[in-house]
């Protein structure tokens, strides 16, 4: 027996070691970090209507390379013009010695203008291909994505990588939700809620965060600004972690400001349906615990009713807030904090499939509940009287 | 100490062994006269011949296999002092044996006997005391606390070692012989009433089929008694200390000792066993756990970390988290050659540091050991021939296959990396999958002496689990390891 | 070997024979074939198994653990017995080399994607073979360590409890489930692999016990299962789930530890240990039974030639869609020797205890 054994080990040696294609040598490939998605822009090729809707990409990828020399910054920028992002792809590699290879792609950016037309096709390449992860970024950039890409901010590490930081640190912040391409998916695909994505711009010096996209289906409609990035968080769901200044001028109390950190937040939904016109009511149920860092005003923390009295202001103005927002999301016709998720859970099969939940969203009388809870003012206490 | 077992006499006549036996005529007829002994001794300058004339008494022996004291005080001095009419009496007390033919008064001045020849009557005394070396700490196993004196290559000196801790009349001794050309003795000890005896059955049947010319140690003996000699992995446990052997003994394992080797062996042996260490037991429990438990991840370290290595520089890049990922790319970027032919060539420059280590003197050994991994460490990595990735990674390795305490099973899984690494430069991670794979499906097929070589993992006994993977406190260990098939189970009877 | 099969090991074997290659689609499936929430449907498939491990069980009690063959052959003629063991051996060979054909190709679109599938599938194939000439006993052994390699993967699943969201779950339940008859049978393919216990009678220590092992393997797999999909319910939103092919490879790909990511293809190569066991223990089924109608061939060349066989046979479909196909049929197949074998023996075991009885009775009068 041990002799047909070491005929089937010899055999099984010789064939293992004759299969040794497909190989990816680490030094030999050229890992794309960063891709960025742009629509071309009109030239003479695309005049007729029939070319108007195959408009052209504009490709460009980084690679980080290994310094030579030193530095920390050296990476390779390829930029190409094509129909399909793999097609892209192909004419890349032609410029390159290193094998392109996205296993190790860790953000995709889309500048405005293709957002505004749809985003779907291209998330769908890469959510298809299997060597890259899902937890891919997603972003949209105000402007063109393929410019912020290709240029070197000085004083910050090489693009990709700033980028990349940047975004990472924000979510944990909660100014921005963090998306990848597996939440963007979760969301296009589910018919509850609208996909967000951060939203970026370039500056001279800088990449700066520019707010939130709000998106119906998979196009661009309109964008949160940054300051108000915090409510958007309160309303999508709960969070640990993050901080809001609070201008009191705006529930009644002039030149007085707070700022609430370390925040915990809660936030619950809950549906109520009715008849008539007005069908659904929606409240919105949001408990916030958070410490004191600043105080300009004339109360004083560590009293109990004052304390009592700004945790009410607070609560107010961020129901201020956060109704103004859910309006404008309504008027806009984009559901991104999942309210029809909450809908779909009271209605029934066949009632919500014969909704038309956008038109209703438009519709839907929404109010917010805010509770605050401060739980510390710092180390310093004002002057006893 | 008796014979309890015929002696081991072979059964056919092969010509290829020098068989003493198989003169011309057959020896145990011939009755034993000086002439008869002194002709079978032809040139063995060794050999003493000692005559007393006045009483007409002739000794043979071997000078350096007695010891003088003896001689003087149970053969010289009586001899000399006794009148001819006396020594007939004399030599009727009972140290001195009538030998009744001649294959046994040379058997008997090879054991370390004087014959003594008086007319035509031949008696033997037995006064064995050969040099030995002392009894000192083993080398290769070494423990920090705990009792440091270890088998030497005499086997009365063992047997006395084992009989002043076990002070059991349950203890049994049995004495067989191997080597046709050596004549070794070879002990068989077990605890009656603990030990199960169809394995005693078993090994003793084995070592009596063993037929070569000599066995030079006890790790050789294991060799010719095993289930799977063609097997990688060891499948008799071997020790040289003492409380180790005790502890099998009372596990109710069977023990073996080779005269003139250090290396006691024990059966049924299992895979798990060559990871404990006395150690274990001398200190805390949590303490020893924790030392289990770091020497099964070294053993996962050492057969997967270089072949991990391989198989992502090769072919699964992003499972590399971005942060150590251009450091990789950076290191392997001045290497010419692809990562397996890298790996193999730090794996095997490490195995001739570590093989010239073990032949040098100490002293030199460790200087080499040093300078050596330092050095071309360094140089290699300057070179440009290697990435310093990888020697971090094929050091660790090679450090982790050290924690284990057994250097067989040590030095059967270093090699059991080698084909975990090619494969993985050829299959990436399903290479390494197929090679557990195999690694798995070959240790399911072995036994040691018909017991299954993976208890207790299969046939499963979690009992056995408090002892193996981890080191339970005392009062949670009160039975002995299942695959003993003990008919006593129980061991340790204290409430708490 | 002599000894006799614990049941923990029965255990063990029957869990690793069922979990298979199925597992990583079987979310989408349950989601396509189901509907929403479709990983409730989990537990009627439990059910359903717990039925046809009963059935199996009276035939044990019946027969007193002898070995089925025993049976089948005192009682029905030659005529019928052949071509009912040739049935149960084509379909045994094939089903468990197709299934790890499967394994192969569905590794190759993540990883080699050019290299010749069969290549790999011999490597497979080779290790198969060293396993099944070592003996039931042996095969159990290495079972039970292959299951403590592969047990603890399913503790990553804890990771996804903090993206998991209940109201992801939605309230539907089973809406929008399309060919849920086709579905359901594809599913149940996934449970597949109890019915090999039937062989198991006269390896294993005679008792309760064994039964008792066997429905415990079972309820094992079905708690995996239903974790996993209830997991990947949670974790995806319905018509995302209904998308990805296999959900389960890309749960792996989206955990994120600091030393090492994408741990899928790590994780994958470890689960072919399960389509080996696959392999090993529809083949050694198949071994025996042709070793009852070929009683004089040698057991190591048998094995031999009816592996090389299967993976002759397993060259000829050469794309996922064609070994899908040939699966499916085969599991119907399957499906049917898992419930028709126990009804046989049941009938066959209740008429010659009829005959012997009246047998009784004639001859006390």
């Amino acid at each position: 027996m041990y002799r047909t054994q070491r005929v089937i080990m010899i055999t099984v040696i010789i064939m293992i070691l004759s299969g040794c294609g497909d190989q990816r040598i680490l030094e030999k490939l050229g890992f794309t970090q960063t891709t960025s998605y742009d629509l071309a822009p009109d030239d003479e090729q695309s005049t007729s209507t029939e070319d108007q809707s195959k408009k052209k990409l504009i490709i460009s990828v980084s690679i980080p390379r290994p310094d030579t020399d030193g530095g920390n910054k050296s990476r390779e920028v390829l930029t190409a013009i094509a129909y399909t992002s793999k097609e892209g792809k192909i004419k890349l590699s032609r410029q390159t010695e290193l094998m392109v290879v996205s296993g190790q792609l860790r953000n995709a950016l889309f500048g405005l203008s293709l957002a505004k037309q749809g985003i779907w096709e291209h998330i769908d390449t890469l959510v298809r291909d299997t060597s890259i992860s899902p937890r891919v970024k997603v972003t949209i950039v105000n402007g063109s994505a393929h410019e912020l890409l290709a240029k070197d901010y000085p004083r910050h590490p090489r693009t990709g990588q700033y980028l990349d930081r940047m975004l990472e640190k924000e979510a944990g912040s909660q100014t921005i939700p963090e998306i990848t391409l597996y939440q963007f998916t979760k969301d296009y695909l589910d018919d509850g809620i609208d996909p967000v994505a951060p939203i970026i711009k370039k500056t001279e010096e800088h990449i700066q965060l520019d707010g939130i996209a709000l998106f119906q289906n998979d196009q661009y409609v309109t964008k949160i600004g940054p300051d108000q990035a915090l409510t958007f968080a309160f309303l999508r769901g709960n969070f640990k972690q993050g901080e809001m200044s609070i201008d009191l001028s705006d529930v009644g109390r002039n030149d007085e400001h707070i700022m609430f950190s370390s925040m915990i937040s809660q936030r619950s939904v809950k549906i109520k349906t009715g008849s008539g016109s007005n069908q659904y009511r929606a409240d919105i149920n949001i408990k916030i615990t958070g410490s004191v860092q600043e105080y300009i005003g004339e109360r004083s923390l560590d009293q109990d009713k004052d304390r009592k009295k700004l945790e009410s202001l607070i609560a107010e103005y961020i129901k201020l807030k956060a109704e103004e927002m859910v309006a404008m999301m309504q008027k806009n016709q984009v559901d991104s904090i999942g309210l029809g998720k909450y809908v779909r859970k009271e209605l029934g099969y066949e009632r919500w499939k014969s909704t038309d939940w956008y038109d209703v969203y438009q519709n839907i009388e929404v109010k917010c509940h805010v509770k605050i809870h401060i739980k510390d003012y710092g180390k310093f206490v004002n002057k006893s009287e | 100490m008796k014979d309890s077992q015929p002696l081991n006499s072979s059964t056919k006549n092969n010509p290829t062994y020098v068989d003493e036996n198989s003169q011309s005529y057959d020896e145990s007829d011939i009755v034993p006269s000086l002439e008869h002994t002194l002709d079978n001794f032809k040139d063995c300058i060794d050999l003493t011949h000692r005559t007393f004339p006045h009483i007409n008494v002739n000794l043979v022996y071997f000078d350096h296999l007695i010891g003088s004291d003896e001689l003087a005080r149970d053969v010289i001095i009586p001899l000399s002092q006794v009148r001819e009419y006396e020594v007939q009496s004399l030599l009727k007390r009972s140290q001195y044996q009538l030998a009744t033919d001649s294959k046994t008064v040379i058997k008997g001045i090879l054991n370390g006997d004087v014959a003594i020849f008086y007319k035509d009557l031949t008696y033997l005394i037995s006064i064995y005391k050969p040099e030995s070396r002392s009894i000192q700490q083993s080398e290769t196993e070494t423990v920090i606390t705990g009792p440091h004196d270890s088998f030497i290559e005499v086997a009365m000196s063992n047997l006395s070692l084992i009989r002043r801790r076990l002070k059991s009349s349950h203890l049994k001794v049995l004495k067989l012989q191997v080597g046709e050309v050596a004549k070794s003795d070879v002990y068989i000890l077990y605890i009656d009433g603990i030990a199960n005896m169809d394995y005693v059955q078993q090994l003793v049947k084995r070592i009596e089929l063993i037929e070569v010319d000599a066995i030079h140690d006890g790790n050789m003996l294991i060799q010719y008694i095993d289930d799977f000699p063609n097997s990688i992995f060891p499948l008799f446990s071997t020790t040289e200390r003492t409380d180790s052997a005790i502890s099998k003994l009372v596990a109710g394992r069977i023990l073996g000792i080779l005269d003139g080797s250090p290396s006691v062996f024990s059966a049924p042996a299992s895979f798990f066993e060559f990871f404990a260490s006395p150690d274990d037991y001398y200190q805390r429990w949590a303490i020893g756990t924790a030392t289990r438990v770091l020497r099964f991840i070294a053993l996962f370290i050492t057969l997967s970390f270089t072949a991990l290595y391989v198989s992502v520089t090769t072919f699964h890049y992003e499972m590399i988290p971005e942060a150590l990922l251009l450091t990789i790319t950076e290191s392997r970027s001045r290497v010419p050659f692809p990562p397996i032919y890298e790996a193999l060539l730090m794996e095997v420059t490490i195995e001739l540091l570590r093989e010239a280590g073990a032949r040098l003197p100490t002293k030199i050994g460790q200087t080499i050991g040093i300078v050596g991994g330092i050095v071309i460490g360094q140089a290699a990595v300057q070179a440009g021939l290697t990435s310093n990735i990888l020697i971090i990674a094929v050091a660790s390795s090679a450090i982790a296959s050290f924690v284990i305490p057994s250097y067989v099973m040590s030095a059967s899984i270093r090699l059991i990396r080698f084909s975990l690494i090619i494969l993985a430069g050829t299959l990436g991670d399903l290479g390494i999958a197929m090679g557990t794979a195999y690694i798995i499906i070959h240790l399911s097929g072995l036994t040691s002496l018909n017991s299954s070589y993976i208890t207790p993992v299969a046939p499963n006994n979690f009992d056995d689990w408090r002892d193996v993977f981890i080191r339970a406190p005392f009062w949670a260990l009160r039975n002995r390891p299942s695959q003993s098939k003990t008919p006593n189970v129980i061991k340790n009877k204290m409430k708490k | 070997m002599r000894e006799k099969l614990h049941p923990f090991h029965i255990t063990l074997l029957v869990f690793m024979i069922q979990q298979g290659v199925v597992v990583f689609s079987l979310p989408r499936l349950l989601a396509l074939h189901m509907g929403y929430n479709g990983w409730i449907a989990l537990f009627a498939y439990w059910g359903i198994t717990t039925l046809n491990i009963m059935l199996i069980s009276i035939v044990y009690r019946l027969c007193d653990g002898q070995s089925i063959f025993h049976i089948i052959e005192q009682s029905l003629p030659k005529i019928v017995v052949i071509p009912l063991y040739s049935f149960m051996i084509l379909v045994w060979t094939l089903i468990g080399c197709m299934a790890a054909k499967q394994y192969v190709i569905i590794y190759q679109v993540f990883v080699f994607p050019t290299t010749h599938p069969m290549f790999m599938k011999f490597v497979v194939d080779v290790l198969a073979f060293i396993l099944v000439i070592k003996g039931i006993y042996n095969i159990s052994k290495a079972v039970t360590s292959f299951f403590w390699l592969v047990i603890w993967t399913v503790l990553l699943l804890l990771f996804f409890i903090k993206g998991f969201n209940w109201v992801d779950l939605t309230p539907f339940f089973f809406h929008e489930a399309s060919e849920p008859l086709i579905g359901s049978l594809n599913i149940y393919t996934a449970f597949l692999g109890y019915e090999l216990v039937l062989l198991l009678f006269p390896y294993s220590e005679k008792g309760k016990r064994f039964m008792k092992a066997v429905h415990i393997g079972n309820l094992f797999t079905a708690l995996t299962y239903i974790a996993i999909a209830f997991i990947c319910f949670g974790f995806y939103s319905f018509n995302q789930l209904k998308r990805m092919k296999y959900p389960v490879i890309d749960l792996l790909a989206y955990i994120e530890l600091p030393f090492v990511e994408r741990i899928e293809n790590l994780i994958f190569g470890i689960y072919i240990f399960t389509a080996l066991i696959g392999v090993v223990m529809y083949c050694w089924a198949a071994i025996e039974t042709t070793q009852r109608i070929i009683p004089k061939a040698h057991s190591n060349w048998l094995s031999a030639i009816i592996i090389a066989t299967a993976f002759a046979i397993s060259w000829i479909p050469k794309v996922l869609s064609e070994v899908e196909k040939w699966l499916q049929y085969l599991g119907y197949m399957e499906i049917g020797i898992a419930w028709g074998l126990p009804l046989i023996l049941i009938f066959i075991l209740l008429f010659k205890k009829r005959r012997d009885e009246s047998c009784i009775e004639r001859s006390e009068s």
